[in-house]
């Protein structure tokens, strides 16, 4: 019999993207279900019959907060598949849309859906009229990081000049001129973002995982890099399949990912600053040690901290690319060939896999994506597991607050885990 | 507490009032499954007004591709080992399961149509939504025509406006994500595709990418 007393349910997941609910079994070793009830939308089925140069438009469909990860991964693993080889300016295109899109991505996380946990509101609109300046730096910041993924891609949510082989049109320089001036202002508001999440009373509780990222030789991987890990992963995105394995569970639309032979591992930007934290911009490490962050950190609630420091770095980022570049029209015409192939990025919420099969008249075969939060789903479960079983003494309703604000902080995406 | 208050929006706030009753309830999301159908009439009849935004829930958009699939098992298979569990059905734009009071469309929706929405509302007047498509936009800004000039198979004629004619703007046909336009002449952009050598699996696919439940893009097909 089961013990209702001894049992927390949360039905619906609030804040956070897409539908989910979850079950805990307060026992001496809870159990803990992820009960991811978003509906499937079976892209991996119908993408099957669709023309190469439809997919990118398709797959940002997966996600309204992360379109341009799931594109440029999709057209990434197109251009491999029908060995398509594309210019420079082509990737430092993509790499300005990725990471503008990241910190976006991150700011509506940590204000909109994280922070109300942390001063004990339902919403942002309840932290009002008290938090007006930092509302106001959301919005101000969100706009100028979707102004330059916008200027790139036509619009921010769901760009139309992004096709395999290169962009449609090539904005004009006294427009990239115009925002970088404006993330030149921004850099403060960036500074200002770290402080606020750096307030965040934290709980304290560590769990040892494995971190998983992109790498690559100079900089911060976003969109390119080989797979490593804090326990000795170090693989190239080819070898993906050879390494990771996914499995259906019965209470998820979602899958399982695990590395094969081991267990969970994490990833995302705690994971990413973990591993890569010396590849950080002087500036942004500065200001890890203002704050009092340092690296390794095994606290899965730090992956908001984590994504402030990412949000200020990205800006920096964008700025030097900014500065040291200027873009101007090219061909992007492409050939059709046979093959298949897969690629790797890091979307905010962390590495995004897509595989595509193509036939030689440009038509998917197959096709295979694998999320971020898919990535993460038994690493959220088992860190929630070893939370609630260090707090069994405490009220059911803190249990509850604190197990919500641990599964918010991987800022999970149901939707894009269902797809 | 202002003009307009949130009482249920799970994605921004904890809690909320789910059983209503609400002024206005704007739908997202096409419909997949029966339990959300159920909970779509629910919600209609705690509404006054009731509106589909974004074209998911407008016209079915990319999810509805998945009913281009003629046998729906073996798409599933493509997906999942074990299909046992899954209840998935065709997927169905909003108005085909609730009367509705208008419609916000496109994919992303479109802010000026929200906003026009919010407004009218408030005002008690009716909602002035776009209703011409896309070419209309494109003639006024003046856009070199990508269909008659490059020969590329644009959906432009039979696609709602409301983007500014943003893909012609940057050299790219339209693909349709707005939606279909109301009494469009789907056949007559569809003779014109066969005439530019595009074969009928392409054809199919134009107007099945976004709006494959619509009887307007019905015709495009056939
Ligand atoms: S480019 Fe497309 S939308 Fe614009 S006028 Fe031509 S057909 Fe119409
Ligand atoms: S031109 Fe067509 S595809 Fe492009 S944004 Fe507008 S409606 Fe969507």
């Amino acid at each position: 019999m089961v013990d209702v007393n001894k049992r927390i349910d949360v039905d619906y997941m609030a804040r956070t993207e897409g539908e989910a609910a979850i079950r805990i079994e307060l026992e001496d070793q809870p159990a803990i279900v992820l009960k991811i009830f978003e509906p499937p939308r079976f892209f991996e089925g119908f993408l099957a019959g669709r023309r190469f140069d439809e997919v990118g438009d398709i797959v940002s469909r997966i996600c309204g907060i992360c379109p341009v990860s799931h594109m440029s991964t999709a057209i990434l693993a197109i251009e491999k598949a029908m060995q398509i080889r594309v210019s420079e300016q082509t990737g430092i295109l993509r790499n300005l849309m990725c990471s503008s899109q990241i910190a976006a991505s991150h700011l509506i996380h940590l204000y909109m859906l994280a922070m109300p946990d942390y001063y004990g509101k339902n919403s942002i609109t309840e932290l009002l009229p008290d938090f007006q300046k930092q509302t106001d730096r959301l919005i101000k910041m969100k706009e100028i990081l979707n102004g330059l993924t916008g200027l790139i891609g036509g619009r921010a949510l769901h760009p139309v000049t992004f096709l395999p082989g290169g962009f449609t049109k090539i904005p004009e320089q006294k427009d990239f001129d115009k925002i970088l001036k404006q993330f030149k202002e921004i850099q403060k508001d960036a500074k200002e973002v770290v402080l606020d999440i750096s307030r965040f009373k934290v709980p304290d509780f560590y769990f040892k995982t494995e971190y998983v990222c992109l790498d690559k030789k100079d900089g911060y991987a976003i969109d390119e890099g080989r797979i490593i890990s804090d326990d000795g992963l170090n693989i190239s995105v080819d070898d993906y399949y050879d390494h990771f394995e996914e499995s259906e569970v019965d209470y998820a639309f979602a899958k399982r990912s695990r590395i094969k032979g081991r267990n969970y591992f994490m990833v995302g930007a705690l994971a990413r600053i973990n591993l890569k934290y010396d590849k950080l911009q002087t500036e942004t490490k500065k200001m890890a040690k203002e704050i009092g962050f340092a690296v390794p950190n095994y606290n899965p609630y730090l992956n908001n901290l984590a994504q402030s420091l990412e949000v200020f770095d990205l800006i920096q980022h964008c700025i030097k690319i900014l500065e040291t570049n200027k873009f101007k029209h090219e061909d992007y015409s492409v050939k059709i060939k046979e093959g298949d192939g897969g690629a790797m990025t890091e979307a905010p919420r962390g590495l995004l896999y897509h595989w595509y099969k193509i036939d030689s008249k440009g038509i998917v075969a197959k096709a295979n994506i694998i999320t971020p939060t898919s990535h993460n789903f038994l690493n959220i479960e088992e860190s929630l597991k070893k939370m609630v079983k260090e707090n069994l003494n405490k009220p059911r309703n803190d249990i509850r607050l604190m197990a919500e604000m641990l599964v918010r902080a991987y800022d999970p995406c149901f939707s894009c885990s269902v797809h | 507490m202002g003009a307009v208050d949130i009482t249920y929006c799970q994605m921004l706030q904890s809690g909320g009032i789910e059983e209503g009753p609400f002024d206005v309830a704007l739908i997202e999301g096409a419909i997949t499954e029966e339990w959300q159908a159920e909970q779509l009439k629910k919600v209609r009849s705690v509404s006054k007004f009731l509106v589909p935004i974004g074209s998911c829930a407008v016209c079915g958009g990319i999810p509805a591709i998945k009913n281009t699939s003629k046998k729906a098992k073996e798409m599933e298979q493509k997906v999942y080992k074990d299909i046992s569990n899954l209840t998935s059905l065709e997927t169905r734009p909003i108005d085909q399961i609730v009367k509705v009071d208008g419609y916000v469309k496109g994919c992303p929706m479109g802010e000026r149509d929200l906003t026009e929405l919010v407004i009218s509302l408030l005002l008690n007047k009716q909602p002035d939504f776009l209703e011409y498509c896309v070419c209309v936009e494109c003639k006024l800004k003046n856009n070199i025509c990508v269909l008659v000039a490059y020969n590329e198979p644009c959906m432009g004629p039979v696609t709602n406006a409301g983007c500014n004619a943003l893909c012609p703007s940057n050299n790219r046909a339209c693909y349709s994500c707005w939606g279909p336009i109301r009494d469009s002449n789907a056949k007559a952009l569809a003779n014109q595709f066969t005439k530019m050598k595009l074969s009928s699996d392409d054809i199919f696919r134009k107007f099945t990418e976004f709006g494959q439940p619509t009887k307007e893009f019905e015709a495009g097909v056939k």
